[in-house]
């Protein structure tokens, strides 16, 4: 069975039509781009996908592991194993990274009817991803995003990822605003969290990352909906003739 | 809202009256000096500026009554405080000192009657040099009109606790001197109080004042804070949190006035409104001429968590030195709906996202676990 399932999907926004009959199938093991030029769609399919009440699905579905995710609450979906790794994490004064990851492990294992984590073993694991995404100790302590670089937002967005381990990630530009270390650094973090069992949505705008997290099946999305899906060499095709080359 | 002219010139009135019967307390206050004032000044009125949200009149009347209690004074001092009650023999050499110049009560029309009807008082000296680990707890003071002198000589260091006695009006005057360290906590308890305070604070040379407020409710709670930096390098950490619901008021009214050159001050002030609730912050930073060096920032933020919750947030900036850094932001808004969606996305329950969004927001006004504990919000 498929571990994401998108069937014709009509999204619109105060009233104007973004999504027009988007379909897609991810299977388990599975990573795959989504790529597209700007306001094709993307972020707008990612951020329907965890929930955002700016948006109104008008027809179409969308089944993570056969189950119908729109009517959900986007802390169900999440639950279920949906995650989003935001283009733009959100700064959050007064509440330190390790609380929030606190709150998001408790209220998952709560919502599990499980106890919640053992604090000090929740902090050395907390502790041990930091240190592999090559973030200090102190950086916990912070609040959440504030102050933060770009790099050290997106690798935050990546070290909640691996933390959570969800069933099904999605990452929103999250190569964006990158330099090559940091990219190679989350990378690498994709990387390791890529098993059989769960599955990798990028969503980028370049091909410069799948370069270093080399995906499945690349999907260009074009005014809504895919126009084109194939290998990887799909985005190397891309990169060297341009969105343009589609229209051909 | 406010009282009109007519109003408070009867409630003056009515004191003045009134106090021609008590005034056995203390005998040794000059309360000519304070009748001739409460004459001269009267009661606030909504024409003044700084009361336009908060009406006293009525309770002023009401607290008379109260005002005829025999001072009850509680608190809890460490060995090496002085604590002497107004009302004991040499308490007016202590006063007289250095604290009565901090308040001047022709300047705050409550200080004056403050003064005329006062029923408790108590002083507190942190002898020069000495650090006293264990604070100081004021837990009561019994009648209307209360007075706090806190005075931290040279090189001494005090933590002064209080829990405010419900309905009452609360001079608290606070004198550091050179390279003295001051915190003081401040719990404003109870949904139904109604209390006016005046805080004063002179602070010396390389001296360290925090104030701390924490707020719970209230139905008519005003704070005046007023700092004076009179001394080069001092400094002055100001906080306010506090969370309303249904009808409460609160209204304060804060001036950080750096006098002397060199030193730095930080405000912050956190809200959050609920109900029907009305919240007021006039927080405002007065630079003096050849107050040089002066680092003043002041940081106010509020919540609204109902739409029939109001805010009135105004800074009042008065600079006249040319060599300083000077600060201010004002917000007044609501939950963010991108963090909730936020922490939604991690697993976390709408209502406990809301929840762990408030107490960030006020924990950076709150300087400790009680003051977090007092606002309910879970560690």
């Amino acid at each position: 069975m498929n571990l994401l399932t998108v069937d014709n999907l009509h999204v619109t926004a105060e009233g104007k039509s973004i999504l027009k009959g988007l379909a897609l199938a991810v299977a388990p093991g599975e990573v795959h781009a989504l790529m597209g030029p700007n306001g094709s769609g993307k972020s707008t399919f990612a951020n329907v996908l965890a929930g955002r009440a700016d948006y109104e699905v008008t027809a179409g579905s969308v089944a993570l592991d056969g189950e119908e995710l729109m009517e959900l609450a986007p802390e169900e979906r999440a639950r279920r194993g949906l995650f989003l790794a935001f283009q733009y994490p959100v700064e959050i004064p007064g509440v330190s990274n390790m609380e929030f990851l606190k709150a998001a492990a408790d209220a998952r294992a709560k919502a599990a009817g499980e106890e919640p984590p053992p604090a000090a073993q929740f902090i050395r694991r907390v502790r041990e991803i930091a240190a592999e995404l090559g973030l200090s100790p102190d950086f916990l302590k912070r609040g959440v995003n504030e102050g933060f670089s770009g790099g050290e937002k997106k690798r935050n967005e990546i070290m909640q990822m691996l933390l959570l381990r969800p069933r099904l990630a999605i990452l929103d530009e999250t190569d964006s605003g990158l330099d090559i270390d940091a990219l190679k650094v989350v990378a690498a973090g994709i990387n390791a969290f890529r098993n059989a069992d769960n599955a990798v949505l990028l969503v980028t705008h370049y091909q410069r990352l799948l370069n270093h997290v080399v995906p499945d099946r690349v999907h260009v999305l074009t005014d809504g909906a895919i126009v084109r899906s194939g290998e990887a060499s799909l985005a190397l095709a891309l990169e060297e003739n341009g969105y343009g080359w589609l229209d051909g | 809202m406010a009282g009109s002219t007519a109003e408070a010139a009867e409630f003056a009135r009515r004191l003045l009256r009134h106090s021609e019967r008590t005034a056995t307390y203390a005998p040794w206050r000059d309360r000519q000096r304070f009748r001739r004032l409460v004459k001269q000044v009267g009661l606030p009125e909504n024409r003044d500026e700084t009361w336009r949200f908060t009406n006293v009149s009525h309770w002023y009347a009401t607290a008379l009554e109260e005002s005829l209690g025999a001072a009850d004074i509680r608190l809890r001092a460490p060995a090496g405080v002085e604590v002497l009650d107004f009302g004991a023999p040499g308490a007016k050499r202590l006063v007289d000192w250095r604290g009565a110049a901090v308040v001047d009560p022709a300047e705050h029309p409550l200080a004056a009657v403050n003064g005329l009807l006062l029923g408790a008082g108590v002083a507190v000296r942190a002898p020069a040099g000495v650090t006293l680990a264990e604070p100081v707890v004021i837990e009561r003071l019994g009648a209307a009109y209360q007075h706090v002198l806190v005075v931290v000589e040279d090189g001494a260091t005090l933590e002064l606790v209080e829990a405010p006695s419900k309905h009452a009006h609360r001079i608290v005057e606070c004198v550091v001197g050179a390279g003295g360290r001051l915190v003081h906590k401040r719990r404003q308890l109870g949904a139904d109080a109604r209390e006016c305070n005046l805080i004063a604070a002179r602070v010396g040379a390389q001296g360290h004042y925090t104030l701390s407020q924490v707020a719970s409710g209230g139905a008519l709670r005003r704070n005046d804070v007023a700092v004076v930096l009179a001394g080069a390098g001092a400094e002055a950490m100001v906080f306010g949190a506090w969370r309303l619901d249904g009808d409460q008021h609160l209204d304060n009214q804060v001036q950080v006035h750096h006098v002397a050159g060199a030193g730095r001050s930080r405000q912050t002030y956190r809200g959050v409104a609920g109900g029907s609730s009305r919240a007021v912050l006039c927080g405002g930073i007065r630079i003096a001429p050849g107050a040089n060096g002066t680092d003043a920032v002041m940081d106010s933020k509020n919540l609204l968590a109902s739409p029939a919750a109001r805010v009135y947030a105004k800074p009042a900036l008065q600079i006249h030195a040319s060599d300083v850094k000077c600060g201010h932001g004002a917000t007044v808004g609501r939950l963010d709906d991108n963090a909730i969606l936020y922490l939604r996305s991690r697993g976390v329950a709408e209502a406990d996202a809301r929840a762990l969004l408030v107490r960030g927001f006020l924990s950076e006004a709150i300087v400790d676990d009680a003051g977090a504990a007092q606002l309910g919000l879970r560690a």
